[in-house]
C-alpha cells in the first residue's frame, strides 16, 4: 500500500491529549469553516468576530448563550451516556420532544398548584415520557438486537409527527382552542414558569443549573458505582461482561431509560424555562438532539465536560439566532457544528494512533 | 379500491420509490465493500441543493440543463462520499460516528441549508425540473403504460442500474473481489486485492448514487428547494439495504413498497379520504421499525447477506 | 533435494510499535526441501513469513529469490513471484464456494465469471494433488481439515513454487497431520519448496529436511534435521536445557468425593446447532480431568455450560452434589467454579481496562470491593497490588491496561483473579496456548498446585503432550459426545488421536 500517511497504534495515551485534542479539533473546524466561507464569498474573520462578540464577550449576550446552552446540556448528556455505553442512541431529539409533551401536560394540568410542585411534576413527567420513549428502542435492541441507530432515528421522526398531530392535526389537550388561523399550543400559567437565578450578574436558567448538577451526578454514576463499572465493561468487552455474569440486556434498557429521562428532563426545562408552551414547529426546527451528539463527541462522552461544551455550542447557536440575515446565512452555525463533530471524531484518531508520513522509505514523525 | 386508484398508487410507488432505491443501491455497494455509511441523508441533501442550484444557473436546452444538474448534484455528493471514505478508511474513525457527523454537517441544519441560503436556491422553483418522459410511446400501453412508462428518465435509468449492479456483484470477477473485501479483507489482501482501493471507490460511488436520489427530490418530486426536504429518506435507504438482504433486486422491491407508503399518504389526502394525515405520514417510519425488528429476530438471525466485516476498519500491520 | 537456493533472506529487521519482531534474521531454503522454521510464540516466525509474502515490508534486510534480489510491494507481487502462504487462521471467505475462494484475486479469469468453468478447473487441481474437496461447497460447510486443503489448493492454483505453512497441524488430528505430511512430501518431490512453521518439535523432526531455529527475533542457527535431536532443538529454541518429564503429582483420588458432576448435558452453539450431546462426567477433589478433541467439537460449549455462560438444553451440573441453576454465571461463581476461558483477552478479561478493574471482574458486587452499590477505589487498589505481587505480574503499574501486558502476564492476572476466589472447581481452556516456555511452566505449576490443594480441574487442551503430562484421566470429545474416557496411564498419542478423529477404540483394535 503506497500511502503518504501512515497510522501507527499508540501503546499509551498521554494525558495531555484529553484537553489538547478538543482544542485542536475546534481550531481545525474553524479553519475548515473559513474555507467554506471564503469559497462562498463571505469574510470568515468578520463572521467569526461577530460570533464571538454575540455569543461570549458581553454580559447580556453570555446570558443568552446560557439559554441556548441549556437544552444542549441535556441532549449532550443523553448522547454521552449512551455512546459511552456503546449504544448509538440518536434519539435524543425525539426523547426531548416527548419530555416536552409530558412536562407541558403536567404544567397545564397542575396550574393551580404551588410553583415548586408544578416544577417538580414537570420534571418527573418530562423524564418519564422521555425515558419511556427511549425504552422502546432499548427493549428492541436488548430483546431482538435491532439496530438502535435506525430505530431511534425513526422514533425521532415519529415524535415530530406526534407533535404535529397534537398541535395541528387534532384538538388535543395541548392545543389552544382559541387559536384558529394558525394553531398553537396552550400557554402555561405564569406560576408554572421556571425561575432564573442571578449569579454574579449573569442570568442563569434554572434548567442550566439542574443540568450542571445532573452532569456531576451522572459522572459519579459512571465512574464510581457498580452500575457504571458494569456499563463500562459491557461497552468495551461484551464477551467479558457475559463471562462475569453481567445482565447485558437489562443494562441496555436501563441506560436507554436514564438517557431518555435526561433528554426528557431537557424537554421539561425547555417548556418551563423558555417556551412555556408546546411549540411543535419550534422544537423540530431547533435540532437539539443532533447538536447534543456534537456536544457529547467533543466532550469525549464525559458528562461533566458535556455541560461545559454545551456552553460553547450554545454560544454558536445563540450567535446564529441573533445574527441571522443576508450577511450571516442560515445553516452556517449547523455547518460549523458539523465540522466540529468531524474534527472531534477525527481527533480521536490522534489519541489512538501516531500519524507518520512516509517519504521514500524513511519515517518521520509528524504528531507526537 | 377501484383499479384507477390502484394504478395511481402503483405509478407513484415507483415515482417515490426511485430516489429511495438510488440511495439504497449506493449504500448497498458501499456496505458490500465493508464500509458502513450513515451519511446518506446528508449526501442526498448536498446532491439535492447543488442540483437545484445548477438547474437555476445553467443555460441551454432543457435536456442539457437537466443532465448537467444531475451530474453536478451527483459529483457534489460523491465528494462528500470521498470525505467519508477518508475518515472511515484512511483515518479508521468509528464509521458510525463518522457517518453521523456527515449527516449533521451536511444535513438539513448544516451545509445544505447554508448553500441554499447563500445561493438563494430556496426562493424560486427549478427552471428545468425533471419531467416525465414517454419512451417510444410506451406510455400509451394499457395498464402497464400509466404505471411503468409515465415516469422520468431517472426511473428508467434505475431499472438499468438494478440489472447492471446485480450482474456486477454476482457475475463478474471484480464483483467477486468486492464481496471478498467486504466479507474478509484479510483474505482479499492476502490474495493481492487492494482493499483500500475497493473501499474508496465504492464509498464514493455510494455517495454519488445518494446524490442522484437527492437531485430526484429537488428536481423531480418538489421542484423547489426546502431545507431538509428528504425528510429521513436517507435513513430509510439504509434500512432498505437490510430489508433487501444486500441484493439490488430485493432492494428495488423494498424501495417501491416504501414509495407506495409515501404515495398513499399524498394520494389519499388528495382524494379527501377520511384517514388521519399524520398517521399516514408516520407509516413509513413505523414500517421501517417493524420490518427491522422482524429481520433482526428469529429466523433471520444470521443476517442473511450482511458482509461479515461491515463497519470494521481494516488494519494490516496490527499485532 | 538439490543444492539450489530457492529463497534467501538476510539481515531482516522488522519493528512494530514497542517490539522488534525480527532483529536481523538470516534464512535460506533450497529447492525441493521441507524447511522448518522453529521457534516459540513471539520468536518472529510469523512476521518473517509475512515479510516473505509481501504482507509486511521489512525495515531492513534483503530477500533473494532464485539468486535475484527482490522486494515485494504487495501480496500480489509475492504471489506472482511464486510465493504462497497457508495461514494459521485461514484466509478464506466463508460465504463463498471453494471454487470462488480458489480463483479469488486471479486476474486471468476474464471479466465475467462462469461458475461451471471455475469449479471444473478447481476439481482438476484437487484431483491432481489428491486434495479431496467439493469445489461447489461453501467454505462454512467444510471441516477444518477440508478448509486447510482449500488453502493449499489456492496457492497451488496460483502456481506457487514456494509454499509457506504457518502452524498447519494446530487444527488437525495426528492422523490428519500425517496425511498432510504425505502431501507436502509429494509437493517437494515436484521441485517445490515448503517452508513449515511450527513450535512443535515432534512434527519438525518428522517432516523437515532442515530446520532454522528463531529465538527472540534472531536466527539461532540452521541444521540438518537428520543430524539433530529433539533435545538439541528444544535447547536452541528456548535457550536453555528443557526437561521433558511428566509433572509429578501427589495424587490419589480414588477415595475422594466428587466435586463436579456434569449429568447428561446437551447444549446448542451460537448458530443454534447441537454442540453438546448427552455429556456426562465427574471430577473428584484434587483430580485433573483432561478433555481432548479437535477444536470445534464442543469444548468451548462444555466450558461455557459449566461456567453458566451458556444454557444447557438438557441435563444438570452440580458442585459438591448440589445442583446449580442452569445458565446463571453468578450462581456458578458463588458455587465455586473458576473459569480460565480460551479467549483470555476478550472473554476472560476486558483488555482495554486496567489490571485493577480486571481483578475485580468477579468480586465487584461484594464487600469490601463495593458497598451500597458504590465502588471503593482504595479496596480495589489494595486488592490489585496484593495480587500483582503474589502472582509476580510484571507491569509498570496496576493501572496499566491488560492489553499492554505480555501473554504470560495476561494469564497471570487471570489466574490471580480466579484463584483468589478460592474455587472448588477450575475450568481451564487451552491455558498455555500462545505462551512461551517459561510462562507455560508457570501456568502449569499453578494448575498443579491448585489440584494438589483439592481443587477439581477440568483441563481442556488441544495439546496432547500437555494433557498427558498434567491429567489423571482424559476424556475425548468428538462432535459433542464423549467418545472415550481413559486413565492417563493407559492413554497414548495414537489412541487419543484415533478417538479425536471419531474412530471408536473397540472397532479399531478388534
Amino acid at each position: 500500500m503506497k500511502s503518504p500517511l501512515r497510522l501507527e497504534r499508540r501503546l499509551t495515551q498521554p494525558k495531555k491529549l484529553n484537553w489538547l485534542v478538543p482544542l485542536i479539533s475546534i481550531a481545525a473546524a474553524l479553519a475548515l469553516g473559513a474555507i467554506v466561507l471564503l469559497l462562498t464569498g463571505k469574510n470568515p474573520l468578520s463572521a467569526y468576530h461577530r460570533i464571538l462578540e454575540t455569543a461570549f464577550t458581553s454580559k447580556s449576550s453570555f446570558s443568552g448563550t446560557l439559554v441556548s446552552a441549556t437544552p444542549l446540556a441535556f441532549t449532550g448528556l443523553c448522547a454521552a451516556l449512551t455512546f459511552r455505553a456503546g449504544i448509538i442512541n440518536i434519539g435524543g431529539e425525539g426523547q426531548f420532544f416527548m419530555g416536552a409533551v409530558g412536562a407541558t401536560l403536567a404544567g397545564l394540568a397542575l396550574s393551580g398548584q404551588p410553583t415548586a410542585i408544578i416544577i417538580l411534576s414537570m420534571v418527573v413527567m418530562g423524564a418519564l415520557f422521555g425515558g419511556l420513549y427511549a425504552v422502546i428502542a432499548g427493549v428492541l435492541k436488548a430483546k431482538f438486537n435491532t439496530n438502535e441507530i435506525i430505530t431511534t432515528l425513526m422514533l425521532n421522526y415519529l415524535a415530530g409527527i406526534f407533535l404535529n398531530y397534537l398541535i395541528f392535526g387534532s384538538t388535543s389537550y395541548w392545543r389552544d382552542p382559541q387559536s384558529m388561523g394558525f394553531p398553537t399550543g396552550k400557554q402555561l400559567q405564569p406560576r408554572a414558569f421556571w425561575p432564573s437565578l442571578h449569579i454574579v450578574g449573569f442570568t442563569v436558567p434554572l434548567g442550566f443549573l439542574l443540568a450542571t448538577i445532573l452532569g456531576m451526578l451522572l459522572w459519579f454514576l459512571y465512574a464510581r458505582t457498580r452500575f457504571g463499572y458494569e456499563v463500562n465493561v459491557i461497552a468495551d468487552a461484551p464477551s467479558a461482561a457475559r463471562y462475569a455474569g453481567m445482565r447485558t440486556r437489562w443494562k441496555i434498557i436501563s441506560v436507554m431509560a436514564i438517557a431518555g429521562a435526561v433528554a426528557g428532563f431537557g424537554g421539561a426545562s425547555d417548556v418551563g424555562d423558555f417556551r412555556h408552551v408546546l411549540d411543535a414547529k419550534g422544537l423540530q426546527l431547533a435540532g437539539y438532539g443532533y447538536t447534543g451528539i456534537v456536544v457529547a463527541a467533543l466532550a469525549r462522552y464525559n458528562p461533566v465536560s458535556a455541560v461545559t461544551v454545551a456552553i460553547l455550542m450554545g454560544g454558536l447557536t445563540n450567535a446564529g439566532y441573533a445574527l441571522q440575515g443576508p450577511n450571516f446565512p442560515s445553516g452556517l452555525v449547523g455547518t460549523l457544528q458539523g465540522l466540529i463533530l468531524f474534527t472531534a471524531v477525527a481527533g480521536e484518531v490522534l489519541t489512538r494512533y501516531r500519524i507518520r508520513t512516509q517519504k521514500s522509505g524513511a519515517l518521520s514523525e509528524v504528531a507526537a | 379500491m377501484n383499479s384507477n386508484l390502484f394504478m395511481v398508487i402503483a405509478a407513484s410507488a415507483i415515482f417515490y420509490g426511485t430516489p429511495l432505491f438510488f440511495a439504497a443501491l449506493g449504500e448497498l455497494l458501499t456496505e458490500r465493500s465493508g464500509v458502513l455509511n450513515l451519511g446518506v441523508e446528508g449526501m442526498m441533501l448536498i446532491g439535492g441543493v447543488t442540483g437545484a442550484w445548477a438547474s437555476q444557473h445553467i443555460g441551454g436546452t432543457s435536456w442539457f440543463v437537466v443532465l448537467m444538474s444531475i451530474l453536478i448534484g451527483t459529483s457534489a455528493a460523491a465528494l462528500v462520499g470521498l470525505l467519508h471514505a477518508f475518515l472511515a478508511i484512511t483515518l479508521r474513525v468509528n464509521q458510525t460516528v463518522a457517518g453521523l457527523a456527515i449527516t449533521i454537517f451536511a444535513g438539513g441544519l448544516g451545509l445544505s441549508s447554508y448553500f441554499a441560503s447563500v445561493w438563494n436556491v430556496a426562493q424560486r422553483p427549478a427552471t428545468h425540473p425533471i419531467r416525465f418522459l414517454d419512451v417510444g410511446g410506451l406510455a400509451d400501453t394499457p395498464i402497464l403504460g400509466p404505471i411503468f412508462f409515465h415516469q422520468n428518465i431517472l426511473t428508467y435509468f434505475s431499472w438499468i442500474a438494478v440489472v447492471v449492479a446485480s450482474i456486477y456483484l454476482f457475475r463478474t470477477r471484480v464483483g467477486l473481489q468486492l464481496r471478498a473485501v467486504g466479507e474478509s479483507p484479510q483474505t482479499a489482501d492476502a490474495m493481492g486485492i487492494n482493499v483500500v482501493k475497493y473501499r474508496y471507490i465504492h464509498t464514493v460511488i455510494g455517495g454519488a448514487l445518494a446524490g442522484v436520489g437527492g437531485v430526484y427530490y429537488s428536481l423531480a418530486i418538489i421542484p423547489t428547494w426546502v431545507d431538509g426536504m428528504t425528510k429521513g429518506a436517507g435513513w430509510i435507504a439504509i434500512a432498505l439495504v437490510i430489508f433487501g438482504f444486500w441484493r439490488p433486486d430485493l432492494t428495488l422491491a423494498g424501495a417501491y413498497l416504501f414509495g407506495a407508503l409515501q404515495s398513499l399518504s399524498l394520494t389519499l389526502k388528495a382524494r379527501n379520504m377520511h384517514i388521519n394525515g399524520d398517521l399516514l405520514d408516520a407509516l413509513p417510519f413505523i414500517m421501517t421499525i417493524v420490518v427491522l425488528v422482524l429481520l433482526s429476530g428469529g429466523w433471520a438471525k444470521k443476517r442473511l447477506g450482511a458482509p461479515a466485516s461491515l463497519g470494521v476498519p481494516y488494519e494490516r500491520e496490527e499485532r | 533435494m538439490s543444492e539450489k537456493i530457492a529463497v534467501r533472506m538476510s539481515g531482516i529487521v522488522k519493528r512494530f510499535p514497542g517490539v522488534i519482531a525480527n532483529d536481523g534474521v538470516n534464512f535460506d531454503a533450497r529447492e525441493g526441501e521441507v524447511h522448518a522454521l522453529l521457534g516459540e510464540n513471539g520468536a518472529g516466525k510469523s512476521t518473517l513469513s509475512n515479510i516473505l509474502t509481501g504482507l509486511y515490508r521489512p525495515d531492513n534486510g534483503e530477500i533473494e529469490l532464485n539468486g535475484e534480489s527482490i522486494s515485494f510491494s504487495s501480496p500480489r507481487a509475492a504471489l506472482n513471484a511464486g510465493i504462497g502462504m497457508v495461514h494459521q487462521h485461514f484466509r478464506l471467505v466463508s460465504s463463498f464456494t471453494v471454487a470462488e475462494n480458489v480463483v479469488l484475486g486471479d486476474e486471468s479469469t476474464g471479466t465475467f465469471l462462469n461458475a461451471g468453468d471455475v469449479a471444473q478447473k478447481v476439481e482438476e487441481l484437487s484431483q491432481r494433488y489428491n486434495l479431496a474437496v467439493d469445489p461447489r461447497a461453501r467454505v462454512w460447510q467444510l471441516s477444518v481439515g477440508e478448509q486447510q486443503r482449500v488453502e493449499i489448493l489456492k496457492v497451488l492454483y496460483r502456481g506457487a513454487r514456494i509454499l509457506i505453512l504457518d502452524e498447519p497441524t494446530a487444527v488437525l488430528t495426528p492422523q490428519e497431520a500425517d496425511a498432510l505430511f504425505i502431501t507436502l512430501r509429494a509437493m517437494v518431490k515436484e521441485g517445490r519448496t515448503v517452508i513449515f512453521i511450527s513450535h512443535k518439535l515432534d512434527e519438525v523432526m518428522a517432516v523437515s529436511d532442515r530446520v532454522t531455529v528463531l529465538r527472540g527475533g534472531r536466527t539461532v542457527g540452521t541444521i540438518e534435521t537428520a543430524h539433530s535431536s529433539r533435545r538439541e532443538l528444544a535447547r536452541l529454541m528456548v535457550g536453555r536445557e528443557v526437561v521433558f518429564d511428566r509433572v509429578e503429582r501427589k495424587i490419589n483420588s480414588s477415595d475422594k468425593e466428587t466435586v463436579l458432576r456434569v449429568n447428561a448435558v446437551s447444549a446448542l452453539d451460537d448458530r443454534g446447532n447441537k454442540a453438546l450431546n448427552d455429556v456426562s462426567l465427574t471430577i473428584k477433589t484434587g483430580e485433573v480431568l483432561g478433555v481432548a478433541g479437535v477444536s470445534g467439537n464442543g469444548q468451548r460449549e462444555l466450558a461455557e455450560v459449566i461456567a453458566g455462560m451458556r444454557h444447557a438444553s438438557a441435563g444438570t451440573i452440580s458442585v459438591n452434589e448440589k445442583e446449580i441453576p442452569n445458565g446463571k454465571v453468578r450462581h456458578a461463581i458463588s458455587a465455586g467454579i473458576a473459569h480460565v476461558p480460551e479467549d483470555r483477552l476478550h472473554t476472560g478479561l476486558a483488555s482495554s481496562h486496567s489490571i485493577e478493574d480486571n481483578l475485580i471482574l468477579k468480586s465487584y458486587r461484594t464487600q469490601p470491593i463495593s458497598r451500597y452499590s458504590v465502588l471503593r477505589r482504595k479496596a480495589i487498589q489494595e486488592n490489585a497490588s496484593q495480587l500483582v505481587e503474589q502472582y509476580d505480574v510484571k507491569t509498570p503499574s496496576t493501572e496499566t491496561p491488560v492489553r499492554l501486558l505480555s501473554g504470560g502476564n495476561v494469564q497471570k492476572v487471570l489466574l490471580a483473579r480466579e484463584f483468589s476466589a478460592n474455587p472448588k472447581v477450575l475450568i481451564a481452556a487451552s491455558p498455555t496456548r500462545g505462551l512461551d516456555v517459561g510462562a507455560i511452566e508457570n501456568v502449569r505449576s499453578h494448575i498443579v498446585a491448585a489440584a494438589d490443594s483439592g481443587v477439581g480441574v477440568l483441563l481442556i487442551s488441544e495439546d496432547l503432550e500437555e494433557l498427558l503430562s498434567l491429567s489423571d484421566r482424559i476424556v475425548v470429545l468428538y462432535e459433542g459426545r464423549i467418545v472415550g474416557d481413559l486413565p492417563t496411564s493407559s492413554a497414548t498419542r495414537e489412541s487419543l488421536g484415533l478417538l479425536m478423529g471419531g474412530v471408536a477404540l473397540e472397532e479399531h483394535t478388534s
